[in-house]
């Protein structure tokens, strides 16, 4: 992908989570209070990097964006107003909306249907599929 | 007093015991749920894109329907608190007034007042620790107990404003007014792994176990929350990672509640939880 069609796409990525990727000063705050920075590839001030750099469609690839579970940690510490769960998440809806699911309500065994919350499928139906 | 109450789905089926305490427990505090007719699913997990409208409808459906029974709209399960109260914040929100006539015209229920949406833990501390202290049957005998928040009570910080997000102490208090004692820990309001249970397990059990490691590592003896799937994740994650002596029984704070004002175990729902507290609950005789 070219550099002018990754600058476009960071552009819906922000209009999409209403936030703005240059606001970040890549502290760092993000990536520490997150519970699942660790396991995180990209971890979330890495990927709102990635996008400072105009590398969206490397972010849009990654599995990092898969792992959030919305906890909001990170845009409750950020000293300069930027929310990464919401970045994240317009991320994943440009790749669903691309009818790309992760999460394939099909799939679902019986035995977690018998056992996990509606809430966590809904949510995760919500999340991560078409 | 009588509230206008939403239960919502898990409420109904993996979560009965939340929900049958609640309204058992609430007769003996002094308020009384009204279930609102014809709820329907809140929508388990608020959206953030800004052109998503259909992410609204169900909360916002539900808002409508509740604006035409009162003001205030009782919630008790984490999820459907955080979603009501972030749906009325945004249909209140300037800038929004196009977006919100669409919802309503595509709702088709007259919105008639912006409704409050409150949890029952709020409604609680409203009625007032010293009273509900007063009513207590069966003191919590000091149990050590550490209240879970988790990230849907108390984010986003702006909207909810429910508590201090980074040390809210409502469920704490009501420990107290319980006759237990409450018990600082370092995650409270840290995240379960959420619905990552669905397609990545080992990743949510890591979040839960860490949180009811830290607890324990506090002292506390056992852990209560106020979400159906922090309940789950605490008690799942344990049940496949953690072994014997351990094991921290995780209840929903209205279990501990209704015990506390006295109702019959039949009553508290623990057949439904995953690790049974009734062992330790008797060692401690409060069964």
């Amino acid at each position: 992908m070219n550099s002018a069609a990754n600058s476009s796409l960071v552009s819906r990525i922000e209009e999409l989570s209403g936030q703005r990727v240059l606001d970040c000063y890549q502290c760092g705050c993000c990536t520490a209070g997150c519970p699942i920075g660790e396991l995180m590839d990209p971890a979330p001030s890495k990927a709102i990097r990635l996008l400072q750099l105009g590398r969206a469609e490397e972010l849009l690839a990654s599995e990092g964006i898969w792992l959030c579970a919305s906890c909001l940690v990170c845009g409750t510490r950020c000293p300069r107003n930027v929310d990464y769960a919401k970045i994240a998440e317009a991320c994943r809806a440009i790749v669903l909306r691309a009818k790309r699911s992760v999460v394939d309500p099909d799939r679902v065994s019986p035995e977690q249907l018998q056992d996990i919350p509606q809430q966590a499928f809904i949510a995760s139906f919500r999340k991560f599929s078409v | 007093m009588k509230y206008p109450y939403y239960p919502g789905c898990t409420l109904y089926s993996k979560a009965r015991n939340l929900d049958q305490c609640a309204r058992k427990a609430a007769l003996r505090a002094g308020f009384e749920l009204e279930e609102m007719p014809s709820w329907n699913c809140c929508g388990a997990i608020y959206n953030t894109n800004t052109d998503d409208l259909a992410a609204q409808v169900g909360p916002v459906r539900n808002l409508a329907k509740a604006s035409q029974l009162g003001e205030r709209l009782v919630t008790l399960c984490a999820a459907c608190y955080n979603v009501l109260k972030r749906a009325s914040e945004h249909l209140q929100a300037t800038g929004f007034e196009a977006d919100r006539q669409r919802l309503l015209d595509f709702v088709d229920e007259p919105l008639i007042r912006d409704v409050e949406v409150v949890h029952y833990l709020q409604v609680l501390k409203e009625l007032g620790w010293e009273g509900l202290r007063a009513k207590v049957a069966k003191p919590l005998n000091g149990l050590k107990i550490a209240s879970y928040y988790g990230c849907l009570m108390v984010r986003p910080k702006e909207v909810l404003k429910f508590d201090d997000p980074e040390n809210p102490m409502v469920m704490d208090e009501l420990v107290a007014a319980l006759g237990g004692t409450p018990v600082r820990f370092d995650f409270k309001s840290e995240c379960c792994g959420g619905y990552l249970v669905v397609n990545h397990q080992a990743v949510a059990d890591a979040c839960s176990l860490r949180v009811v490691e830290n607890a324990r590592t506090w002292g506390a003896e056992l852990v209560v929350t106020t979400c159906p799937l922090c309940q789950y994740n605490l008690e799942m994650a344990q049940r496949r990672r953690s072994s014997g002596n351990q094991l921290v029984p995780v209840l929903y704070f209205t279990q501990v509640l209704g015990l506390a004002l006295g109702l019959a175990e039949a009553e508290l729902g623990f057949d439904d939880n995953r690790l049974d507290p009734r062992p330790f609950l008797l060692t401690r005789g409060l069964l």
